[in-house]
């Protein structure tokens, strides 16, 4: 499958599912993105593809807060940034290798999540994933990887779907092209 | 059999019965599932992906002893600690001991149904440890103090009125009954629950051999909550959890959300290995492997399979008698047809006893189980054994032992018995009213009178004019044809006589084992296998028909099975077997002649036979047929759902909750449409036709056979 058609496929099972997604230009556009959508201090954890971007810089130039690090503060968050280290295209799912407990919090806690994704590193679905997978666990060392598709969900009153009961109540993907062509780099 | 434990069984049955929003609730759900499973499962071979599953699964199951320590090596290798617990109370005591040498106070747990199992929460409580379940379903029937009723979705059972009252009790507020509301309380209420939280607890959907590491499947995001905020991560996993690979775990998780509640994927899976970082060090991660009960289960010839379970659930969304009664009457601590197996290897023969008898053996289970387990089968074979160990009722056992087995007398009682109806018969061929205690029985539907002579009896004066006969044909008219409606065997002589078929009636034939079979006496099952072999062979047909798919089941698969170890049977129940059809097939597949009948002038709707779609694997033939006679067919709702009949099920074990069946499938017969319901069984026809009449509606209910034989001059 070309690279646009899997981009598309991806885009449309994780809209299907209540995430946007957006193609965005860089980190001014980025920002502004972000700015437009969140309504208070955000957590911008330390990860590789957001650095290289400089999105911290772009941010401290909005009318944003940075969060400070720390666990009650991730949960008074408005937003939560994260890279991705890549995507399932069948499911419209993002993988986040959340080792460090910071990308931990900022993805769980806060209303909001911002995935930074390079269209680039898209595969087809969970099975075409598994050798990828498998690179995280090479060695002994710990890990915690985390399948995301859609914001947090529930239907167990009465089966009616309802949106954010634990998790994020929004997921917004934001596709960059040039970020990163690195599935072990978030 | 134990009489207070079946009394308190048969008040939990009423409870149900008496409680309609629960019934609309199962069957709204019920409805939407099968129709958003089709869509989520698009573009894919489940058939393929499922066979794909089992296999795994069974090669898990060989090889369970060298997948464990290669699971308990890799998960030691990256920091996490393995326990392996051989019963619920050692899992259970691990657990409080940790905690009570941590100095835990308070617990946050995601949904794990082993730690239903094993009743967890008790334990920790006793030892003055407070746990609070975090996935919303779970929370709301902890604070109701109830069991799940489902393993996916827990508080199926329950209306947002019941949950706006538990939450105003927790937050001291009126709440309003407003489902996103409630939501947004939950999120609130327990968001201090896991920053306060000294330990978090888990199940897990997969335990990957080749990583040591587990996967855990979820929508909410509470699972990553608890897993990420307290210093000690405990995940209480099933050793049958167990997967080889990477790509094993992706397999599963192809299948288990859009098997469980139609979703390509859920909002999470999250992926831990080891012992990862947590605050300012390092989180301690304990993984408790529970084994009690699954090396049993996996030694057993006859059930280990259920072994193979993925816990999705389906079998209970699947399920007339679950959309009836609901999970707290149909399941112990694990619901459903899975659910009856499961409790009696994890908590005993005894919890499973009076379950195993409420499967109406519709195999619905069985056609969507994503590991393609037998169900039905398991079942029945763990009701032979509770047969065995605590009787099959006295009277059912002088039945089967005494008379089935004797053709002779079981055919002269039943003679005998066309006599003494007479007096509630008034002449008629159907009983409306019982007197008496059996008054309960035509309450709902009437019952068809005895044959004054049965089809035996009949068969030799039966015209067949068959100048060049195609082939050998004999008949095996099952109980119902051959002493409720010998109609049915006249109008299939005259049906195959058409079409240069003649029919042979071989009179050595007997019941075909399955009422004994279903209740638990499997050596008169295996007597009448013999029986009817040696009968139907004798002369030698090319084909021997059937108009019952119960019976052809019986005749196709149990004599197979029954017969398999025994040199002297096994290849003649192999030939009987091989040529043995239901006469709609035979009529379409082998004659090719489903165009061959004219003037069937009415809208008829067709009703799926369970035996006969999921057993059979025929629904296409006898639509063929109907068609071609000319028939406008307009499908209803739900064809292939079971009508609630089951043989004995509808008349001693569980005459309610088939009352209750039956009365969606008339709905459904009632809104298509037709003046005329056709099947392929005598058994559905007994049950829907009897209801029909019994409420008076205009609509006929026939056998496709009767029908295309009314098409012809007599």
């Amino acid at each position: 499958m070309t690279g646009e058609l899997q981009t598309e496929r991806f885009a449309e099972a994780a809209r299907r599912v209540g995430a946007e997604v957006v193609i965005v230009s860089g980190a001014t556009e980025a920002a502004a993105y972000i700015e437009k959508r969140a309504a208070g201090p955000v957590l911008l954890p330390a990860f590789p593809s957001g650095e290289r971007l400089g999105l911290a810089k772009k941010l401290s130039e909005t009318r944003l807060d940075a969060a400070p690090p720390g666990r009650q503060t991730a949960a008074q968050a408005s937003a939560g940034i994260s890279g991705a280290n890549f995507a399932l295209a069948d499911t419209g799912t993002v993988v986040l290798e959340s080792t460090t407990e910071e990308i931990r919090l900022a993805t769980t806690l806060p209303e909001r999540h911002f995935v930074l994704l390079d269209p680039r590193k898209i595969v087809a679905d969970a099975l075409a994933a598994a050798p990828l997978v498998r690179r995280f666990h090479d060695g002994g060392a710990p890990s915690y990887l985390a399948y995301i598709t859609g914001p947090s969900r529930t239907a167990d009153i009465e089966r009616v779907l309802t949106i954010g009961v634990h998790g994020p109540r929004e997921l917004h993907i934001l596709l960059i092209e040039g970020l990163s062509d690195d599935p072990l780099e978030i | 059999m134990d009489k207070k434990r079946a009394r308190q069984y048969r008040a939990r049955i009423d409870k149900a019965l008496a409680s309609p929003h629960l019934q609309g609730t199962l069957h709204k759900f019920a409805d939407a599932y099968l129709a958003s499973r089709e869509a989520a499962f698009a573009g894919l071979d489940f058939e393929e992906l499922r066979s794909a599953i089992a296999a795994m699964k069974d090669d898990v199951r060989e090889r369970r002893e060298e997948l464990l320590a290669e699971f308990t090596r890799n998960a030691e290798a990256s920091g996490a600690k393995v326990y392996f617990a051989r019963t619920a109370a050692e899992a259970n005591a691990y657990i409080v001991e940790l905690a009570r040498t941590r100095g835990v106070r308070s617990v946050v747990k995601s949904k794990s149904m082993a730690s239903e199992e094993t009743h967890l929460n008790r334990a920790l409580a006793e030892a003055g440890v407070r746990a609070v379940e975090t996935d919303l379903g779970e929370w709301i029937i902890q604070l109701a103090g109830q069991r799940p009723s489902h393993m996916v979705m827990p508080a199926i059972h329950m209306l947002k009125e019941e949950v706006a009252e538990l939450f105003s009790k927790v937050t001291g507020c009126e709440e309003p009954a407003e489902i996103v509301h409630l939501v947004q309380v939950a999120r609130q209420q327990l968001r201090q629950a896991y920053l306060d939280a000294d330990m978090g607890i888990t199940g897990a959907n997969m335990a990957i051999a080749e990583t040591g590491g587990i996967a855990l499947v979820t929508n909410e995001g509470n699972a990553r909550l608890t897993t990420t905020l307290p210093k000690i991560h405990v995940a209480l996993v099933g050793i049958e959890k167990l997967v080889p690979t990477l790509e094993d775990a992706a397999r599963i998780l192809q299948i288990l959300p859009r098997n469980a509640t139609a979703q390509l994927l859920t909002s999470y899976v999250t992926w831990i290995r080891g012992a990862v970082p947590c605050g300012d060090g390092t989180k301690e991660l304990h993984i408790v492997l529970l084994d009690a009960g699954r090396s049993a289960l996996a030694e057993s010839p006859t059930c280990r399979d259920a072994l193979r379970c993925i816990k999705c659930g389906a079998c209970a969304n699947v399920c007339p008698v679950y959309q009836t009664v609901g999970g707290h009457v149909f399941g112990h601590i694990y619901i459903s047809a899975i659910g009856i197996i499961l409790t009696a290897f994890f908590h005993g023969l005894d919890n499973a006893a009076e379950l195993v008898r409420a499967c109406i053996g519709c195999r619905a289970c069985v056609a969507v189980c994503p590991s393609k387990i037998d169900l039905e089968g398991i079942i029945l074979s763990l009701r032979e054994t509770i047969g065995a160990k605590e009787g099959i009722g006295a009277g059912k056992a002088l039945v089967f032992k005494k008379v089935l087995r004797n053709r002779k007398l079981f055919h002269s009682l039943i003679r005998a018995a066309s006599l003494l109806q007479r007096p509630v018969t008034h002449g008629e061929r159907t009983i409306r009213h019982l007197p008496l205690f059996f008054s309960s029985l035509t309450e709902w539907r009437t019952l068809p009178a005895i044959a004054e002579k049965p089809l035996r009896d009949q068969w030799d004066d039966i015209p067949q004019q068959v100048a060049a006969p195609r082939c050998k044909v004999a008949f095996f008219g099952g109980c119902l044809n051959d002493f409720v409606y010998p109609e049915m065997g006249r109008a299939l002589v005259k049906v195959l006589n058409h079409l240069e078929v003649r029919v042979s009636y071989p009179k050595k034939q007997n019941c075909c084992g399955v009422p004994a079979l279903y209740s638990g006496d499997s050596e008169t099952a295996v007597e009448l296998a013999r029986q009817n072999v040696a009968a139907l062979l004798e002369d030698e047909p090319d084909f021997v028909v059937t108009t019952c798919p119960t019976c052809t089941l019986a005749l196709q698969r149990d004599f197979v099975e029954h017969l398999k170890n025994d040199p002297q049977w096994a290849q003649r129940a192999e030939r009987l077997a091989a040529i043995t059809m239901d006469v709609s097939r035979f009529i379409v597949d082998e004659l090719g002649a489903a165009g061959a009948f004219r003037g069937l002038n009415e809208t008829v709707t067709y009703h799926d036979s369970c035996h006969l779609k999921r057993g059979a694997g025929i629904w296409r033939q006898p639509r063929a047929l109907l068609k071609g006679a000319g028939a406008a067919l307009t499908e209803m709702t739900h064809s292939d759902r079971c009508c609630g009949f089951g043989g004995s099920y509808s008349f001693t074990s569980h005459p309610d909750i088939a009352r209750a069946i039956l009365a969606d499938k008339l709905d459904a017969i009632e809104k298509s449409g037709a003046s005329c319901v056709a099947m392929d069984c005598p058994g559905c026809l007994l049950q829907i036709g009897g209801g029909l009449e019994k409420g008076d509606k205009h609509i006929r209910a026939a056998h496709t056979i009767e029908l295309l034989a009314a098409t012809m001059p007599d």
